[in-house]
């Protein structure tokens, strides 16, 4: 089920008035853990098994993981839930792509060797919701926080259908606590439930399906050497729709589950303000970049041994970051180049840094609580300096050419048109169009620019009532207008 | 802010987005537009899926835009008793929904395939992109959707703004008037009446649009600029050939199943036939596709009551020939190429005409 489609609507308002029936907490909570399955189901029933051995295996794993004493049937337990959760997800999401490169190889070792393509249908949100229960199992294993007691919280803290699909991701401290005492919204939860839902779907449906999801897809799908401008704005046109489906879903998310009188963390803190590219990962999917920080970055030794490791470190998390998003060779790409800027931008505050190092702790403790990794030299950069950040969206433009693209040989034919003359290049887009990504882009950029400080709902809360009022019905009108149907978000596949 | 403020701004929004879409449908209401509905992938699956219901009792078309304006539904359910159930795209080949339907084993209903010529032989991948897109979201169609879809078709059937192709917010803007760029052609969508679509799929003209000719010309200079109307010649050799090869090889498989194939040439006036008479010869397409695939075949001009037809906007029929046609074409099925309909009443033929809709 998606967030903009009737079918959730109706799902939605029943949830609403059953979660606000006097009824004890635990029926609540079994009402929210079945709508959750429901929700899940209504794409594909059978996957929902999948969601069930998730979360019996690693409800018992973890919990033997914090209590087993022998330190060898530990590593034992951690490998078993690893193997589970990871095999669940190289099966159905690299499965295709490992046996495709296998193939490539032993034909290249001269093997002819061709076997079928593998019919695997990907079950949506697996990602997701494999790195929720990972991080559950893995802090069991380090002993960071204590076992879920009741399986039934357990459950919902897997599967609370708000962030399943999609995320944010959560961590067990973030969300299971909230399970355990008797939730509803006040007035105030529920009103700005409604509006961050409706703000969502505005992004989702108006501005990332209805204005900017043709002109992308016009350009990524050409076979053509394109126009110059042509090029750059589907490249812009890719930025905003992506930008505007995954914020759009995850302010659906958190409206939704605010609406039930849960909190979930934010994901998106206007990512296209951001000057450099710590400050990019601070803003952008917050909830994976602090996952892959905690859960990657630091085992993997962080920025604790030396600088040389640090840069490999930092590497190896982007690539794998990358592959996280597809089975493709490009998401690859996007991840090293995303982890080639952070190189320089890291090189840049070390040279800087070098006569006043900064102790390890300090570094630890603003990465928790901020992002990945923080750029220090760019904190003395003034609030002003809005060149950085524009040339900061301009990079990360580049490297959505290898996100969209299909295949290295189409992302160099967009690069190409992008930065080069390329003379009689294919003409695609309207006047309309360019007008369109132009200035929704625009616009997009200098309200994140401007909102780069602050929330959307404190700034809400500032506004007359009044103006609210207008601003909220012209979303409402518009997302009526737009008539787009319910297209799934682009998240989804990952 | 408080509690209080943002109850008021909620209200607020409620009632302002209540007000302008209430005066928004009451507008298009007032300025004649009816209810259409959208012809999406969701309604193509929906009937997709009747092929199980009662395949022996019904009639399935595929085809492009002309067997959906031509064929009138109703008229084809009262005479033949049975459930017509429409599958055509506008704009679309069939060859990929034929191949979808001899694919499946269930399938063993009849048939008719519109057999306009150049969307029939076009191995252009725009030509199938709709039957492409389609075919894959039957496929998928998820508990969800069908849900969605259940719900969207109460709201459609009331409200008359949520014609998409119109009145959603790029049809709107669509309307805008800019500076085009060169070799980027634009198409600000058919006028209002053309194409409105029914349930069953069926696109019937509205009586607006058929006595209004400058609306009719709108349509006509769209022909022009998709090359509708274009004499240039149409695929051939090998290209050809293989067209013909796969769609024998589907309709083979039909026919094994027990299901009955046709193919129809509905009717095109003005310069649109003009161009077809010498771009698709029918000695070398249309005579040759029957031959090659051994399949019967209707052609409008060989049927005197149907051969003269003059398309509003020269492409297809107005709701009052398109009941006059589908009365002619079920005739033929029944007299000349041995179809059987269950209903009997064939008397029926001359009671019933275009103001029963």
């Amino acid at each position: 089920m998606v967030f903009n489609s009737y079918t959730f609507i109706v799902f939605f308002i029943i949830m609403l008035v059953l979660h606000n029936l006097p009824l004890p907490w635990k029926i609540k909570k079994i009402n929210l853990l079945i709508a959750s399955y429901i929700f899940y189901a209504a794409w594909n029933p059978p996957f929902v098994l999948l969601l069930w051995l998730a979360t019996i295996v690693d409800f018992y794993v973890g919990k033997a993981l914090y209590t087993q004493p022998n330190k060898y049937k530990r590593h034992l337990l951690l490998v078993i839930s690893l193997i589970g959760n990871l095999g669940m997800l190289c099966f159905f999401k690299y499965g295709g792509f490992l046996l495709e490169n296998f193939t490539h190889l032993v034909n290249a070792m001269g093997i002819n060797y061709h076997p079928a393509k593998p019919n695997i249908i990907l079950p949506a949100g697996i990602s997701f919701y494999t790195f929720t229960t990972l991080c559950y199992t893995i802090d069991m294993y380090k002993r960071r926080s204590e076992p879920v007691k009741s399986m039934l919280d357990f459950a919902l803290f897997v599967t609370f259908f708000p962030h399943l699909v999609a995320g944010p991701i959560v961590r067990p401290p973030q969300l299971v606590p909230q399970f355990e005492t008797p939730r509803t919204a006040n007035q105030k939860q529920l009103l700005q439930g409604l509006l961050l839902i409706s703000l969502g779907l505005f992004m989702k449906v108006v501005l990332a399906d209805s204005m900017l999801a043709n002109p992308a897809n016009t350009v990524f799908n050409s076979n053509d050497a394109l126009n110059t401008l042509d090029a750059w704005m589907g490249v812009l046109a890719f930025s905003g729709q992506i930008f505007f489906d995954f914020a759009g879903y995850s302010s659906c998310a958190i409206g939704v589950a605010s609406c039930l009188g849960f909190v979930l963390p934010e994901n998106f803190l206007y990512p296209y303000a951001a000057i450099g590219f710590s400050d990019f990962w601070r803003r952008w999917h917050i909830t994976l970049s602090a996952w892959l920080r905690d859960y990657l970055y630091i085992p993997l030794g962080g920025n604790r041994h030396g600088k040389f490791k640090t840069y490999i470190n930092l590497m190896i998390t982007m690539l794998l970051g990358g592959l996280w998003h597809g089975a493709n060779w490009t998401f690859v790409a996007w991840g090293a180049l995303h982890g080639f800027y952070l190189w320089v931008e890291k090189f840049m505050q070390d040279l800087k840094t070098r006569k006043k190092p900064v102790p390890e702790m300090v570094m630890q403790s603003n990465i928790v609580t901020r992002g990945i990794m923080a750029p220090r030299f760019l904190k003395t950069v003034q609030s002003s300096n809005f060149l950085l950040a524009l040339f900061t969206f301009f990079l990360v433009n580049v490297t959505w050419v290898f996100f969209r693209a299909p295949d290295f040989t189409s992302a160099w034919r967009i690069l190409t048109s992008m930065f080069s003359h390329v003379s009689k290049g294919t003409v695609l887009l309207s006047t309309l169009t360019i007008i369109k990504v132009s200035v929704i882009v625009v616009a997009m950029v200098l309200f994140h620019w401007f909102m780069r400080n602050t929330r959307v709902l404190t700034v809400a809360s500032k506004l007359p009532w009044w103006v609210l009022g207008l601003i909220w019905s012209a979303m409402l009108i518009l997302l009526i207008l737009s008539q787009e149907s319910s297209s799934s978000f682009i998240y989804f596949q990952f | 802010m408080e509690a209080s403020s943002l109850k008021k701004a909620g209200i607020l929004s409620l009632i302002v987005a209540l007000i302008i879409m209430g005066c928004w449908e009451f507008y298009l209401r007032s300025i004649g537009v009816s209810n259409s509905f959208d012809d999406n992938e969701a309604l193509w699956a929906y009937k997709r899926a009747q092929i199980y219901d009662e395949p022996e009792r019904s009639t399935f078309f595929i085809g492009s835009s002309r067997i959906k304006f031509d064929i009138d539904l109703r008229t084809w359910k009262e005479v033949t008793g049975e459930k017509p159930v429409q599958l055509a795209l506008v704009g679309t080949s069939p060859q990929l929904i034929l191949k979808n339907l001899a694919d499946d084993k269930n399938f063993n209903g009849k048939l008719i395939v519109d057999g306009t010529e150049f969307i029939l032989f076009s191995r252009d991948p725009g030509d199938q992109e709709s039957a492409k897109k389609s075919i894959e979201y039957y496929k998928k169609w998820t508990p969800a959707q069908k849900a969605s879809f259940y719900i969207d078709y109460v709201l459609q059937r009331n409200l008359v703004f949520l014609e998409s192709k119109k009145f959603s917010l790029n049809g709107i803007l669509d309307l805008l008037t800019l500076a085009e760029r060169k070799s980027v052609p634009v198409f600000r969508g058919f006028p209002i009446g053309f194409e409105p679509t029914t349930f069953d799929r069926q696109n019937v003209m509205s009586d607006d649009f058929t006595n209004d000719t400058t609306r009719q010309r709108q349509v006509k200079n769209a022909w022009i600029q998709f090359g509708a109307v274009s004499s240039t010649p149409g695929i051939k050799g090998d290209s050809l050939q293989n067209i013909f090869k796969d769609l024998k090889i589907s309709i083979d498989k039909i026919k094994a199943s027990g299901g009955q194939v046709i193919f129809l040439r509905p009717p095109s006036s003005g310069e649109a036939r003009a161009g077809e008479r010498i771009a698709y010869p029918r000695e070398l397409y249309w005579n040759k596709l029957l031959q090659y695939t051994n399949t019967p075949g209707i052609y409008f001009e060989d049927y005197p009551e149907i051969a003269n037809f003059e398309c509003p906007e020269w492409s297809h029929l107005s709701r009052q020939q398109a009941v006059v046609f589908t009365k002619k074409i079920i005739e033929i099925l029944q007299k000349e190429k041995g179809w059987v309909f269950n209903n009997k009443q064939t008397t029926s033929f001359n009671n019933i005409n275009a103001k029963n809709f």
